[in-house]
């Protein structure tokens, strides 16, 4: 009984959430005909043209620091990903397609909405997490299935995403080395399923055949890549 | 802005002013405040806010140490009509634009006094809240913004020995939107996803911290 009732009030609670919370909008996404991945709308272009300034998206980045932690080292749980040494580039791309609702992000939306943050600051913060080091302490799988993981890895992940696992700047290829776990793997499911609706058809016909247990795997050998 | 050349034309603030241009001089930086504004706060706004900011009663809001940024803040936003509180109302007849910097400063360099803990029972959970927010409901940890002791710093304001119930208000007042003049509008979003137990642990953590 006292059970049922405290659930009534996280209900009630959940039901009253009223306020003005800000929905995110919804853009054209990989779902749509038509699609083209990393399209140079305004607001991309010109954070990617701005010159980034490291100290001044040392400040603006404290708005992010609730979820994604003081140094942008995210949590290991994969709840929040790790930001630190990630090319600027990819943070653009992600920032900027969070805003205009090409990638859904609800929880992070109210933060780098516009009023929050400017196309300057984006383009500050970049070049800031940038430079962050990472440690090599990201949350790691199990590590029961590495030989299935590296399998995969090279023969169909290591072309854009680097040997190390290092991504490739000049083309929006995310570094993956030094990311936890768990986040590697909802994003593999997520880009496979495509939810992921920013994301790079290339990839999503690569990794299609795949079952969550083979991307458990090659989620897992890609956390252990040296950082 | 420094406390010394922001004041009005009439004859006894001018020579103050020059006077103040003459310490400032002397000690290579100008204080941030004059006697003005102690003799303000003192007068008027000590009635609710205490002596040196550290306010008594519960719902009306400690000043004290609070950052100058913050307070110069609120106090136009007040003025502007930007932010609105019946209480406060009346009360801003008997200062100006003019006398906010100083008021500020005034305010920021007065010592806080720690804050009482009302039920330590809440004080874990309200920690977890304050460092870690809630990963289910997207609630970020306060710490990030407000710093790892609730410090604040010239962008976010200090919270910590704060009144429970002047925080649990404020919490309420940006989650139902009455208060919506935060900057960026974070703190609707923060407060939004937030329960009134976890408003309440938090509060609880903020207060026993100095
Ligand atoms: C309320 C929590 C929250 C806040 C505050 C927040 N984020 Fe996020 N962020 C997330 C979550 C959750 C994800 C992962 C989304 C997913 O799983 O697809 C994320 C993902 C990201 C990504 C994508 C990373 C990648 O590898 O693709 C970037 C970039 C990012 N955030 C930047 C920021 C910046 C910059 C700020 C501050 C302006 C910020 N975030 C504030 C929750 C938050
Ligand atoms: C054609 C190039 C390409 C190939 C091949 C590719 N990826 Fe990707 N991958 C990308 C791009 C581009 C992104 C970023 C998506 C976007 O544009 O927003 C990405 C993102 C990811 C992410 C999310 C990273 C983050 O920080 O959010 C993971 C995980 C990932 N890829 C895993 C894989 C795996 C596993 C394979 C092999 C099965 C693979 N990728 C093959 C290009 C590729
Ligand atoms: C009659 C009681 C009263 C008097 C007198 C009073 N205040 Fe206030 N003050 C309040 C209350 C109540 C609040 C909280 C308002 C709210 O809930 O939004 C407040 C809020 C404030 C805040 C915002 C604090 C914060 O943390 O956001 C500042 C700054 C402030 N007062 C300054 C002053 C100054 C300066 C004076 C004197 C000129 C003054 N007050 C006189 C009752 C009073
Ligand atoms: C993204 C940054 C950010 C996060 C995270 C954040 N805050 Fe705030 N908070 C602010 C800003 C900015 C203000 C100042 C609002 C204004 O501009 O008037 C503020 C103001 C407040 C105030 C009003 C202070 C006063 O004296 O009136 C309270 C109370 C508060 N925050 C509590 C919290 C709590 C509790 C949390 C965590 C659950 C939290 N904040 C998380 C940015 C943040």
């Amino acid at each position: 009984m006292k059970k049922h009732l405290f659930i009534l009030s996280l209900l009630l609670a959940a039901a009253t959430q009223t306020g003005a919370e800000e929905n995110q909008p919804h853009a054209a996404g990989i779902e749509s005909d038509g699609y083209v991945w990393n399209a140079m709308y305004a607001e991309k272009l010109q954070a990617l043209s701005a010159r980034g300034d490291a100290l001044r998206g040392e400040i603006a980045f404290e708005i992010c620091q609730g979820c994604h932690r003081a140094t942008a080292l995210g949590r290991p749980d994969g709840s929040y990903p790790r930001l630190a040494g990630q090319h600027a580039t990819v943070l653009i791309k992600q920032m900027t397609d969070v805003r205009a609702g090409r990638r859904d992000n609800k929880k992070m939306f109210p933060f780098i909405d516009k009023h929050a943050v400017t196309p300057q600051e984006i383009a500050d913060i970049a070049v800031y997490l940038q430079a962050l080091p990472v440690p090599p302490d990201n949350g790691k799988g199990d590590g029961n299935n590495l030989a299935r993981g590296e399998e995969i890895y090279a023969r169909d992940c290591i072309v854009c995403h680097g040997n190390k696992g290092q991504g490739d700047s000049a083309r929006f290829y995310p570094r993956v080395s030094g990311q936890h776990y768990k986040y590697l793997l909802r994003e593999s499911i997520l880009i496979r399923n495509g939810d992921r609706r920013n994301a790079n058809p290339d990839m999503v016909s690569t990794i299609k055949p795949y079952d969550d247990k083979d991307l458990q795997a090659v989620a897992d050998y890609m956390s252990r890549f040296a950082p | 802005m420094s406390g010394c050349d922001f004041w009005g034309t009439n004859v006894k603030r001018h020579q103050i002013t020059r006077a103040c241009l003459f310490i400032g001089a002397l000690f290579g930086a100008t204080p941030g405040w004059s006697a003005d504004a102690g003799e303000l706060a003192g007068s008027i706004c000590m009635a609710c806010h205490g002596e040196g900011g550290n306010s008594v009663v519960p719902n009306f809001p400690k000043l004290s140490g609070q950052h100058a940024t913050y307070l110069e803040k609120q106090l136009n936003e007040f003025l502007s009509g930007k932010r609105r509180n019946d209480v406060m109302a009346p009360i801003l007849d008997s200062f100006s634009k003019q006398d906010v910097p100083a008021l500020a400063a005034w305010y920021a360099a007065q010592k806080p006094t720690p804050g009482t803990v009302g039920d330590p029972g809440l004080l874990a959970a309200g920690k977890a809240i304050y460092e870690d927010g809630n990963v289910e409901t997207g609630v970020p940890g306060c710490m990030g913004c407000h710093q790892p002791r609730a410090q604040g710093n010239a962008r976010y304001p200090r919270l910590a020995g704060q009144h429970q119930a002047y925080t649990l208000q404020q919490m309420n007042d940006f989650k139902s939107g009455v208060r919506d003049n935060d900057k960026g509008k974070v703190m609707r979003a923060v407060a939004e996803r937030m329960t009134e137990q976890e408003m309440q642990a938090v509060a609880e953590y903020m207060a026993s911290l100095q």
